[in-house]
């Protein structure tokens, strides 16, 4: 078959370098973690409620690049795409990584068993039985039903990339076509429980940080920076695996330019959804919803906001548009690596700013970005030990030789 | 490999196995033929007298004031509006298959996009009909548009229903080049074929000096590229503007901030709706069955569902975020819309945009003509009710009891829409009859004929 010699030349499985890399990967992660968590406890002046919204961050950000590269194989078998195969599996084996994220939830949810209401002041019950608002949303915002919204994400996420992983593997293995069919088949609903689960875990985790601020738009927005630092990070695991010798041939600069549109497709709905949320509450202007926009743009955090508006829009809108940008491999990577600093930027601002400034915690640089780090490093450390022994590119996909031969013209 | 055609020689159907030839003559036959089918006369002449019963009642109303109409107060935005928002999502489909699905590679587009950008042009003109009659002083729209004039009058900037005259504009604009910028090479075929002078000048004209060289297919396919890049924005931008009008209020059922992408998803939906309905009939009547596929219909089936579960999930939204703002008012608004006085709209809405396209999750019913014929004209029907159910249900019973309303449509709002219809048929058989339906040059380069020493 002529797509079996074109990949035979290539490194398709992980080297012995890229493992012990991802067993290096893990154990930074723990460790980070250990040390970020260690640090909020003991040193830092902020305490527990500080350490909690440093980790909310965290976990947040590393939960996008998850679900983001979740979408992409979704959207991938949805479309019955034929030019990503190729790249595929590097996006399912990072998409699963998912269920070690999941478990760092838990991290979120014990506090709220523990009736900690630091993050979250819905979870203090005394006050919810004193204010009509949090007594009127209590059905909703509780923590037992908390809980459970969680355990079906959680188990909805986790369940689904480890399937897409096994089933394109066992393609691999068996070189059934039916399996493609099964995949599409279990996209199109998969799909709509990603974005229903996807939409009600950002109105959970991030919306009611502010148990009062409402928007219809608000899982949209979380989606948009999901997908486009999911690409971002696609492109750089690709260049990575590439820059270590794995799958040099068959991936090509027009696999990263088709990577590169749709990042920037996203930076620029990122940028529509979020210029719509704002501008229609701006317009209307009715104080139950514009004390959100009015936290983020008082000292010091109007400076975040404007760097947002032109982080992540403006210069990566303008650092994106030409075709050469997206592929070569320095200037992509460049803007891969800004996304992703935007995207945490983004959740940041998600956070940190809710309730009145007396009652709020300042950022700490150490313990944010310790836990950050941390997070991220488990992630890709359980992601590359999925890829441990596994093809690096879906061998036996029906589509694979169109992959290898796509152009973009 | 390259065999030159001498277009203006044929008689016949081309003999033999050229099936580049048999494309062109498939397409260009509906043009060149004497009579069309007895089906477009009948389809024609149904059409133009609904024409003329919209000039008659655009003739009443400008005689006699918007008072003809049903618009009442609270609902002073009434069916004009409806068929405003309605027909401007009509008009997404067309630039959506033209420019998203280009940039996408949907290589099946080619089939359909030509027709769809046509039904675009004329549902945008069909929109633009109604701000037009509504203003009630029809001597008036110029007033829309910031024109110098020495009494220093502006429009108002700061008004979404300005930004609206330019969206759709730019729309409208956006769209016609693109549409008559893809004919023009299939003008010149048109052109090369005829046979009397008088029809060699017209699509000679149009098709401004075509000659299929090289350098102009390079420069095509680089303005093609272009416009399609600048386009897709604008389809995402018209129906988010027109979304503006809505939300940018403090009206609850109108304020909220998941608008504009539902707008955007509800007019792609409806959009492709109606080309379902139109190109079915078309390939049926005109022998295009061969170039319009089973296939085809069936990738827009799944459109259809796509966007219409969207729609579902921005209806959901906006019910669970009325309830979980905690706000009366908000709760109110959607408690009446679903149980209030207009509950039978709003369950039409949900059941024709929501739970009717959900056929189209099996394979039978996207095969089935019949079936996609009447699922989408439910989806149009649902479409209609979607704006008049955020119009109406939102504005008849306001913030003060005592000035609550039920808005009841004349028999002239009726006749408006019907003929609006009208206009819209009439424009889309002339196209049928008159220009190439679908994309000669651009099928081709998608044929398996094309890609032959592959």
């Amino acid at each position: 078959m002529a797509n079996a010699n074109n990949t035979t030349d290539d490194v398709i499985v992980l080297n012995e370098e890229g493992a012990k890399f991802g067993r290096a990967m893990l154990i930074a992660g723990l460790v980070l973690i250990a040390v970020g968590v260690g640090v909020g406890l003991s040193f830092d002046t902020r305490g527990l409620k500080g350490l909690l919204h440093s980790y909310l961050i965290a976990f947040m950000y590393v939960l996008s690049l998850g679900l983001g590269l979740l979408w992409i194989v979704i959207i991938q078998h949805l479309s019955k795409a034929r030019w990503s195969v190729v790249v595929r599996r590097v996006a399912e084996v990072l998409a699963a990584g998912l269920p070690i994220v999941c478990a760092l939830g838990l991290g979120i949810i014990i506090p709220m068993w523990l009736h900690n209401a630091d993050l979250y002041i819905w979870v203090d019950h005394e006050l919810v039985q004193n204010d009509h608002l949090l007594h009127h949303k209590a059905p909703y915002l509780n923590v037992s039903f908390f809980t459970v919204r969680c355990a079906v994400y959680f188990a909805f996420w986790g369940g689904l990339s480890t399937f897409f992983l096994k089933t394109s593997v066992r393609q691999d293995e068996t070189g059934k076509a039916e399996l493609s069919g099964l995949m599409h088949g279990v996209s199109a609903p998969a799909m709509i429980l990603f974005a229903i689960t996807l939409t009600f875990a950002s109105i959970d985790f991030l919306m009611s940080l502010d148990p009062t601020w409402f928007s219809t738009m608000f899982g949209v927005y979380y989606f948009a920076g999901c997908i486009m630092s999911g690409h971002a990070l696609w492109a750089l695991s690709l260049m990575w695996l590439q820059s270590h010798g794995h799958i040099t041939t068959s991936v090509t600069a027009e696999h990263y330019q088709d990577i590169g549109k749709m990042m920037f497709g996203f930076v620029v709905f990122w940028a529509y959804v979020g210029f719509s949320q704002f501008m229609l509450i701006w317009y209307a202007d009715i104080p139950e919803e514009t004390h959100w926009y009015h936290w983020r743009f008082e000292e010091p955090w109007k400076q975040v906001s404007i760097a947002l508006l032109i982080g992540h829009f403006v210069l990566p809108f303008l650092g994106l548009m030409s075709r050469w940008v997206k592929r070569k491999k320095v200037s992509l990577a460049f803007w891969c690596i800004w996304l992703l600093i935007v995207q945490y930027i983004d959740m940041f601002w998600l956070v940190y700013p809710n309730g009145e400034a007396a009652d709020r915690v300042p950022p700490s640089a150490l313990v944010d970005l310790t836990l950050a780090a941390g997070m991220v490093a488990l992630f890709l450390g359980s992601a590359i030990r999925r890829a441990a022994g596994i093809n690096l590119i879906p061998t036996k996909d029906p589509a694979l030789s169109d992959s290898l031969a796509f152009h973009n013209i | 490999m390259a065999q030159i055609t001498h277009y203006s020689q044929w008689q016949d159907a081309p003999a033999g196995d050229n099936e580049f030839a048999k494309i062109t003559d498939a397409v260009v036959r509906v043009v060149e033929t004497p009579r069309p089918p007895p089906a477009w006369y009948m389809a024609f002449a149904l059409a133009l007298s609904w024409l003329g019963i919209l000039q008659l009642c655009i003739g009443f109303l400008f005689w006699e004031g918007i008072g003809i109409w049903g618009n009442m107060h609270p609902v002073a935005w009434g069916w004009p509006i409806v068929n405003f928002v309605f027909w401007v999502g009509i008009g997404h489909a067309g630039t959506l298959i033209s420019a998203v699905l280009f940039l996408f590679r949907q290589n099946w587009r080619t089939a359909i996009n030509r027709s769809a950008e046509a039904m675009t042009i004329f549902a945008v003109i069909c929109a633009l009909l109604f701000p037009g009659i509504h203003i009630g002083r029809p001597w008036l729209p110029y007033w829309m548009f910031p024109l110098p004039n020495q009494m220093d009058l502006w429009p108002q900037f700061r008004s979404p229903l300005a930004w609206d005259v330019f969206a759709v504009g730019t729309y409208f604009t956006v769209s016609l080049l693109f549409w008559y910028m893809g004919m023009i090479p299939d003008l010149a075929t048109i052109r090369n074929r005829a046979k009397s002078t008088l029809r060699r000048f017209i699509y000679g004209a149009l098709a401004m000096g075509w000659r299929g060289s090289s350098r102009q297919w390079h420069r095509y396919e680089r303005a093609y590229l272009i416009l399609a890049a600048l386009a897709t924005p604008l389809v995402l931008s018209v129906h988010s503007v027109v979304s503006f009008d809505f939300a940018t209020a403090q009206l609850p059922g109108w304020h909220t901030t998941i608008f504009p992408p539902y707008f955007v998803a509800g007019a792609i939906f409806s959009g492709f709706a109606m080309v379902v309905t139109l190109l079915i009939p078309a390939r049926q009547f005109f022998g295009l069955k061969g170039l319009i596929e089973m296939k085809h219909l069936d990738m827009m089936c799944r459109i259809i569902l796509a966007t219409g579960t969207i729609v579902g999930y921005a209806y959901a939204m906006e019910f669970f975020v009325a309830w979980y703002s905690g706000s009366h008012y908000e709760g109110f608004a959607f408690i009446n819309r679903a149980f209030g006085p207009y509950a039978w709209a709003y369950w039409t809405m949900v059941s024709c945009n929501v739970i009717f396209p959900q056929m189209f999750w099996f394979k039978k019913i996207r095969g089935n003509l019949w079936a996609m014929m009447l699922i989408c004209i439910v989806v149009n029907v649902g479409m209609w009710f979607e704006r008049f159910v955020i119009i109406a249900t939102s504005l008849h019973r306001d913030f003060l009891p005592s000035s609550w309303g039920y808005f009841i449509p004349t028999p002239f709002d009726f006749l408006v829409l019907m003929g609006s219809f009208g206009l819209f048929f009439t424009l889309f058989l002339l196209f049928c009859r008159f220009l190439p339906i679908v994309a000669i040059a651009e099928i081709k380069s998608v044929h398996p004929a094309a890609h032959g020493d592959h």
